[in-house]
């Protein structure tokens, strides 16, 4: 048979795809994805301690758990807080974004693709980053 | 439920698919049952008895040959060693997940050695090493690609039997370029995208354990990325 | 080809990772994993939106506070926490046994981790609750 018609198209989708050759990458260490399995196990341990602490101290301190627009303000203006939340901001975005990325590789986002939404999404990580400081410290700047 | 045999009898519900087919779907065969009944016998059964069109393959039918995987409602299986008796009323019984269909019960293993080959898989033989999961206890079934959930979505993705065969290859080389299978299984759609279900090592019927292979590549990965990172070692100077 | 058909020929398919059939604790783990953390993401940016209230000033966002004051949005306050545990604590499971370590006692931690969700969900429902 030099033809077959397969249920699944042979690669589940992508019915006009050759065979994926398994041989790739013989030979040569990538840095990448240690590096970034690396990156999510220090985020995430971090982000369990940072969260713990934001979700303590946001919620769990406060009479009735949340803060009044006053409230807020006085208790961003703390600068060991405005820190701790700076530093959850950037945490959570980059590992959030980062396991995001790994669900698409998971779906078999590769190549040129790949490299592509890498892209976006670090653009994404540094706007959410960038807008989440400024809100933090406009907030901080009032009252 | 007792046919005048004083049997009992069990419904299976067994995916058909014909090359040229629109679609497929579930044929039921009323299939007579003992207490050593397998799946396989029953299968056979049927071919002889009902529907000699019924597409499978099987071989040595006692699970070391690896031919007969499919999944029987829904879990990754060899049939020949497994017994209708306690699956209930009703059993569906489909091809193994994730390669193609050919026809029937019968799929495509061409991924599956695909992926494998390039891992330079070590020949079968017995091993001195007392606490390694022996890797030669492999019988190539591909069960574990069917039940491993990245598998599912990423046809890139090596999976379990090639990334615990190159993991055996590295506990005992025997003149292999190790350094050349590190590069291949340190890759985003190789050891990488396990996500540790563990699927793989509860459905393997040899014991081979490829999650645990996969882990501990992942170690000795990250072990030379941070002994690199923080400059102790020279990687000629590696063995 | 229906995408129920896909499934069922065991093609690839994009949702095929959520079919429960003969799946163990490990392969759930790993889809709460993976739903747990879309939804927090989700819930990252739906966050910003509502924190960026504060720049209406106090009338706007103390009115907001009253809002989420109520039951309904106490009790999804109290599911954030819970998938902030799940995630966080079996996350913690697949940081150490998908480093290499830990990897015989796999089974044990995710015990050992859905035990800990459990206190926590406790704790939080019992804080806001009561």
């Amino acid at each position: 048979m030099a033809t077959r018609t397969r249920p699944d198209g042979g690669s589940g989708g992508l019915k006009d795809s050759p065979p994926v050759d398994f041989t790739q990458a013989v030979g040569r260490r990538q840095p990448r994805p240690t590096v970034a399995w690396l990156a999510q196990v220090v985020s995430g341990v971090l982000l369990l301690v940072l969260m713990t602490v934001h979700m303590v101290a946001q919620h769990f301190v406060v009479e009735g758990g949340l803060r009044t627009y006053q409230d807020v303000v006085a208790w961003i203006r703390n600068p060991v807080v405005f820190a701790i939340e700076a530093l959850l901001l950037l945490t959570v975005t980059w590992h959030g974004l980062a396991g995001v990325h790994a669900v698409l590789l998971d779906l078999g986002l590769r190549g040129r693709a790949e490299r592509v939404v890498a892209r976006v999404m670090r653009g994404l990580a540094v706007v959410t980053v960038v807008y989440g400081l400024w809100l933090l410290a406009t907030i901080a700047s009032r009252g | 439920m007792s046919d005048r045999r004083g049997l009992g009898t069990v419904l299976l519900r067994v995916f058909r698919y014909r090359n040229g087919d629109g679609a497929p779907r579930y044929d039921e065969f009323r299939v007579p049952v003992g207490p050593r009944t397998t799946v396989l016998d029953a299968l056979l059964g049927v071919r002889r008895r009902q529907d000699p069109t019924l597409t499978l393959r099987h071989s040595c039918l006692h699970a070391s040959c690896g031919t007969c995987g499919m999944r029987v409602n829904g879990q990754e299986v060899l049939a020949c060693v497994t017994r209708l008796d306690g699956l209930g009323d009703r059993v569906v019984v489909e091809p193994l997940a994730g390669a193609p269909v050919v026809g029937d019960l019968v799929v495509d293993m061409e991924g599956f050695y695909g992926r494998l080959e390039p891992s330079g898989r070590p020949l079968l033989r017995a091993s001195e090493l007392a606490d390694l999961e022996r890797f030669e206890d492999c019988i190539e079934c591909g069960l574990c690609l069917s039940a491993c959930p990245v598998v599912a979505t990423d046809p890139h993705y090596l999976g379990p039997a090639a990334l615990a065969a190159a993991g055996r290859l590295l506990e005992e080389p025997r003149g292999a370029d190790r350094e050349a299978v590190l590069g291949w299984v340190d890759d985003a759609h190789g050891a990488w995208r396990c996500h540790a279900a563990f699927e793989c090592s509860e459905v393997c019927p040899a014991g081979v354990d490829p999650a645990g292979a996969i882990m501990r590549l992942r170690r000795r990965l990250l072990r030379d990325r941070l002994s690199r990172l923080a400059g102790l070692h020279d990687r000629e100077a590696r063995p | 080809m229906t995408g129920k058909g896909l499934r069922a020929a065991g093609g690839r398919h994009p949702s095929r990772w959520l079919d429960p059939r003969g799946r163990h604790l490990g392969t759930w783990a790993f889809v709460l994993n993976r739903l747990t953390g879309l939804g927090l993401v989700a819930y990252l940016y739906l966050h910003l939106i509502v924190l960026s209230t504060l720049l209406r000033g106090p009338d706007a966002w103390d009115g907001l506070v009253a809002v989420f004051r109520r039951p309904v949005f106490l009790a999804l306050d109290v599911l954030l926490v819970l998938g902030l545990a799940v995630h966080g604590l079996n996350g913690l499971r697949v940081a150490l046994v998908g480093s290499g370590l830990l990897v015989d006692r796999h089974k044990a931690l995710l015990v050992a981790a859905g035990i800990l969700v459990g206190l926590v969900g406790l704790v939080a429902a019992v804080r806001t609750f009561v």
